[in-house]
C-alpha cells in the first residue's frame, strides 16, 4: 500500500522515535522521578530504565519484522483474529489520542504561565492544531523532513540553555550517590520509564522503512539520545535546585532555567528561548500521535486517511480541555504512561510469542 | 483560472501577514510599572493610607505588613503622594508603600492608585526586614513570590537591619538601590564577609529541606548601606533568631571553604605591628568521625595566600623564620574566629549552619536519618575538632 515516496530512512526513523519521546514530559520530569524516589539517585534509574525500554524496544522490532510493510493495525488481525485486533486498534488509537491531547494541554498551560500570558488558550491551540494537520497532510515523508531539520536546533539549544545554569550547579545536591540503598531508585523507575514512552511509533514507522532491517539500530538510537537528555537535565536540575527545592515547583525544568540571569551574553534569559525550542518537541509528538490515529482509523475502517484527520482535530482539542486543573492534567499523563507500559511493554511480547506459536508472519535472519 | 488562484493566493497571503503578526495581549513598556526591588517590612501605614482611610477608602484586612516596591524609571508622583524619606531631587527610582494581609491583594492594590499596572518580571532583590521576621516564617511572606509566574527565582533575598524600606533607599542622585544592592551581593568574590548569593531559587531549597540557613544582612545609616555579617534563620520555624556579625561570618567562611578571597588581618610581634594575608584559596574539608553512637567532626582548613601589607618598622626582613611565625599568627586568628562562630552556634543560638549536617548526610545516610530532626539541638552537645595550616607563598610585589 506504501507509495515509493514515502519511505523512511533509518536515521529518519530514528527522528521520528526521539521526536516523538522528548515531548512535555521533560518540563516535569525531575519533580515526578524524585518524588517517587525520595533521594537524589533517579539519575541512576532514569539510565536503567532506558536500558529495560531498550529492550521492550527490540522485542517490538521484532515483532514488526515478522510483517514486513504492515502497521500494527494491519498486522495484529493476522495473529489474533479479526475482533481482538479491532479492539486493540481502538485503545490504540485512542492512546495516540490521548498523548496528542495531553501535549496540546502542556503546551497551552505553559504558554500561558510564561510566554503569552492573556492570550486565550484556544487562540494558542488552535494555530497549533491547524499548522499540525497542515504537516500531517503531506505524508510521512514531509513529517521526517521537518522531523531531521528540528531535532538538532532543540537538541543543541535545549542542552547549550541547560549547561548555561551550571552556575548553580552544586555537586553537593546529587550526593550521597545511594545513601538509602538500591530502593529508591528501583522506585524511581515506574516514572523515569514513563518518560520514555514513544518508541511504541516503530508499530507504524517499521511499516515506512526504506530498509527494514536496520530497524533496531533506529530504534536504540532513537532511545539513546533521549535517554542522554534525560539524564543531562536531572543532573542539572537536581545539581541546582536540590531534591527539596525542586518537589515544590510545577515546572522544575523551566524554573531551572529561571532561577539565573546571564549578563554581558546578547541575551540575559533563557526560559523563554527553551519553551520557544521545546514547543517545537511538543509539536513535533503532537503531530505524530495525531497522524498515527488517523492512520489507524484508515487502516482500522478502510478508509482515506484525509477525512480522519480532520474529524479526529476537534475530538483531540476536547480530550485536551478535559482535566479541569494542572493536577487532573498530570493525572492524565500519568494514566497514558501506565497504559503505555501494558499496552506496549507486555503487548508486544505476547503479540509476539502468539505469532511464532499460531505461526503467523514471515521469518526472517 | 491559475492565474486568478495565484493571485488570490498572493492577495491572501498579504493579508495574513497584516493579520496574523502582532501579538495578541501585548502591552507597551511605557505604560507599566516595573518594580525592581521589593522590601517587606513591620506594618507602619503611611500618612497617605491614613488619610485615605479617614475618609473612608479602605478594605477589609489587617495589617500585618507593610511592603515597598521600587520601580524604575522614576514616574512623577502625583501631588497627594506622600513624600517619602529621602526623595530627594534626581532620584532615579520611585519607592511606593502599601499595607495590608496579602501580598497579591496589595500588588493589585496598586492598581487602584497607578495608571501603569505593577509588573515583576524584572525583580532583582527582596529584602525583607528581621524585625518581621521574628513574627512571620519566611515561608509565610515569601510564598506569593514563589508562586508568582512573573516573579523569576533568580532574584536575590536580603534581611534588613533596619527596615526595608531604608535599605531601598537612596540619596546618592541617579542611584537604584535594588541594583546598587545587587552589585555589592556580586562582590562576594572579593570578600568572605559577604555570603555567596542566595537567590529565591537556592531559598526555597533551603527552606523545603527543614535546615537552618543564614541569610546575607544589610545595614543601612545616613542613606548608604553595608553589608555586615548574616541573619540566622531556625529551620523549624523559618524564623529568625539571631545573627552573626562580620568576624564571624568570616570565621564560618573558614569552615565551608567558601574564604576563596578576602584578607585576615594579625597583629605580629614584637612590637604589634599590623600584617595582613591575602587569601589565594582555601580548602576546607569537614569529615564526620562516627564511634558508637557517637558523633564527633574535624575540620582542616588549608589555605595559600600571601602577605599583603605588613607594618613593621624599622622593617622586618622576610626571611622564612619571620614567615612561619606570621604563618602561624594568622592561623590563630582564623582559628579565633572560628571559635568565635562555634560558640555563636553551638551555645548561643544553637543553629547549624555550617554544613556540618550536610557532610554528615553525604558520609553517614544512616547515622543523619536518625539525628536529622533534632540537628540543631544534637549539634550543640558535638564536640568538634580544627586544624588549621596556611602557607604563604610569596609576599607580593615588594620582597621585604
Amino acid at each position: 500500500m506504501n507509495r515509493k515516496q514515502d519511505q523512511l530512512t533509518t536515521v529518519q526513523a530514528a527522528a521520528f522515535i526521539i521526536n516523538y519521546m522528548l515531548g512535555a514530559g521533560i518540563l516535569t520530569l525531575p519533580r515526578t522521578t524524585v518524588t517517587a524516589a525520595g533521594t537524589p539517585d533517579v539519575w541512576i534509574s532514569i539510565l536503567l530504565s532506558g536500558l529495560l525500554v531498550m529492550l521492550m524496544g527490540i522485542i517490538l522490532v521484532t515483532l514488526c519484522r515478522r510483517f514486513p510493510g504492515k502497521t500494527v493495525f494491519q498486522f495484529t488481525e493476522e495473529i489474533t483474529g479479526k475482533w481482538i485486533a479491532y479492539v486493540l486498534g481502538v485503545i490504540i488509537i485512542a492512546y495516540f489520542l490521548t498523548i496528542s491531547a495531553f501535549e496540546i494541554r502542556v503546551m497551552a498551560d505553559v504558554t500561558g504561565l510564561y510566554l503569552l500570558e492573556g492570550t486565550p488558550v484556544w487562540a494558542i491551540v488552535m494555530v497549533f492544531m491547524w499548522i499540525g494537520f497542515y504537516l500531517i497532510s503531506g505524508g510521512v515523508n514531509s513529517m521526517a523532513r521537518l522531523y531531521e531539520i528540528i531535532l538538532p536546533i532543540t537538541l543543541i539549544l535545549f542542552v547549550l540553555a541547560i549547561f548555561l545554569s551550571s552556575d548553580l550547579f552544586e555537586i553537593n545536591n546529587l550526593r550521597p550517590v545511594l545513601g538509602e540503598g538500591i530502593m529508591p531508585v528501583i522506585k524511581g523507575l515506574k516514572p523515569t520509564t514513563l518518560a520514555y514512552t514513544g518508541y511504541e511509533i516503530m508499530f507504524i514507522v517499521m511499516a515506512f522503512m526504506r530498509n527494514p532491517e536496520k530497524g533496531k539500530k533506529a530504534m536504540v538510537w532513537g532511545i539513546l539520545i533521549p535517554m542522554g537528555i534525560y539524564f543531562i537535565t536531572l543532573v542539572m536540575v537536581i545539581g541546582s535546585l536540590s531534591i527539596e527545592g525542586m518537589k515544590t515547583r510545577t515546572w522544575p525544568t523551566l524554573d531551572l532555567m529561571r532561577s539565573f540571569e546571564i549578563e554581558g551574553l546578547v541575551f540575559e534569559r533563557f526560559e523563554s528561548l527553551l519553551l520557544v525550542i521545546w514547543i517545537m518537541q511538543i509539536f513535533s509528538t503532537f503531530t505524530i500521535t495525531h497522524y498515527a490515529a488517523s492512520l489507524g482509523c484508515s487502516q482500522l475502517f478502510k478508509k482515506k486517511m484525509l477525512p480522519f484527520m480532520i474529524i479526529l482535530l476537534p475530538i483531540i482539542y476536547i480530550i485536551a480541555m478535559i482535566p479541569e486543573n494542572a493536577n487532573d492534567t498530570f493525572k492524565l499523563g500519568d494514566a497514558v504512561g501506565y497504559v503505555s507500559i501494558y499496552l506496549f511493554g507486555i503487548g508486544p511480547l505476547l503479540l509476539l510469542l502468539l505469532s511464532m506459536i499460531r505461526k503467523k508472519g514471515g521469518k526472517y535472519n | 483560472m491559475s492565474r486568478f488562484r495565484r493571485q488570490f493566493t498572493i492577495l491572501f497571503t498579504l493579508l495574513l501577514l497584516v493579520f496574523t503578526s502582532g501579538c495578541w495581549s501585548s502591552k507597551e513598556i511605557e505604560d507599566l510599572s516595573v518594580y525592581v526591588g521589593l522590601g517587606l517590612d513591620v506594618a507602619e501605614e503611611s500618612k497617605f493610607e491614613k488619610s485615605i482611610n479617614a475618609q473612608g477608602g479602605h478594605y477589609p484586612k489587617n495589617n500585618n505588613f507593610t511592603t515597598t516596591v521600587q520601580i524604575v524609571p522614576r514616574i512623577a508622583p502625583k501631588q497627594e503622594t506622600q513624600k517619602s524619606t529621602g526623595a530627594s531631587e534626581g532620584q532615579a527610582f520611585l519607592n511606593e508603600r502599601l499595607t495590608g494581609d496579602s501580598l497579591f491583594q496589595v500588588f493589585r492594590q496598586f492598581a487602584l492608585r497607578r495608571d501603569r499596572p505593577l509588573i515583576g518580571h524584572h525583580l532583582k532583590v527582596i529584602v525583607v526586614s528581621h524585625e518581621l521576621t521574628k513574627k512571620y516564617s519566611l515561608e509565610q511572606l515569601l510564598d506569593f513570590i514563589l508562586r508568582d509566574n512573573d516573579i523569576r527565582p533568580s532574584s536575590l533575598v536580603l534581611v534588613s537591619h533596619g527596615t526595608a524600606f531604608e535599605a531601598l533607599s537612596s540619596l546618592e542622585p541617579g542611584e537604584i538601590p535594588a541594583f546598587y544592592l545587587k552589585g555589592v551581593v556580586a562582590n562576594s568574590y572579593r570578600s568572605n564577609k559577604i555570603l555567596p548569593p542566595v537567590s529565591l531559587a537556592k531559598l526555597d531549597g533551603k527552606m523545603q529541606s527543614g535546615a537552618s540557613f543564614l541569610l546575607q544582612n544589610v545595614i543601612t545609616a545616613e542613606g548608604e548601606h553595608k553589608f555586615s555579617g548574616a541573619e540566622i534563620y531556625k529551620g523549624e520555624t523559618k524564623k529568625w533568631i539571631g545573627s552573626f556579625n562580620q568576624i564571624e561570618l568570616e570565621g564560618l567562611s573558614w569552615i565551608t571553604g567558601e574564604a576563596q578571597e578576602g584578607a585576615v588581618k594579625s597583629y605580629a610581634p614584637p612590637n604589634g605591628h599590623t600584617v595582613t594575608y591575602e587569601i589565594k584559596s582555601t580548602k576546607s574539608k569537614i569529615t564526620p568521625i562516627i564511634q558508637g553512637d557517637n558523633i564527633s567532626f574535624h575540620v582542616k582548613i588549608e589555605s595559600e595566600g600571601q602577605l599583603m601589607e605588613d607594618w613593621s618598622a624599622p622593617e622586618i626582613p622576610s626571611t622564612d623564620k619571620y614567615i612561619q611565625e606570621l604563618e602561624v599568627k594568622f592561623a590563630d586568628t582564623i582559628k579565633e574566629q572560628i571559635h568565635q562562630v562555634m560558640g555563636k552556634m553551638q551555645n548561643t543560638y544553637r543553629v547549624e549552619v555550617a554544613g556540618f549536617g550536610e557532610q554528615l548526610r553525604i558520609k553517614y545516610p544512616k547515622v543523619w536519618k536518625k539525628v536529622k530532626e533534632n540537628w540543631d539541638e544534637t549539634f550543640s552537645q558535638i564536640p568538634v575538632t580544627y586544624d588549621v595550616k596556611l602557607n604563604i607563598k610569596d609576599s607580593g610585589s615588594s620582597t621585604d
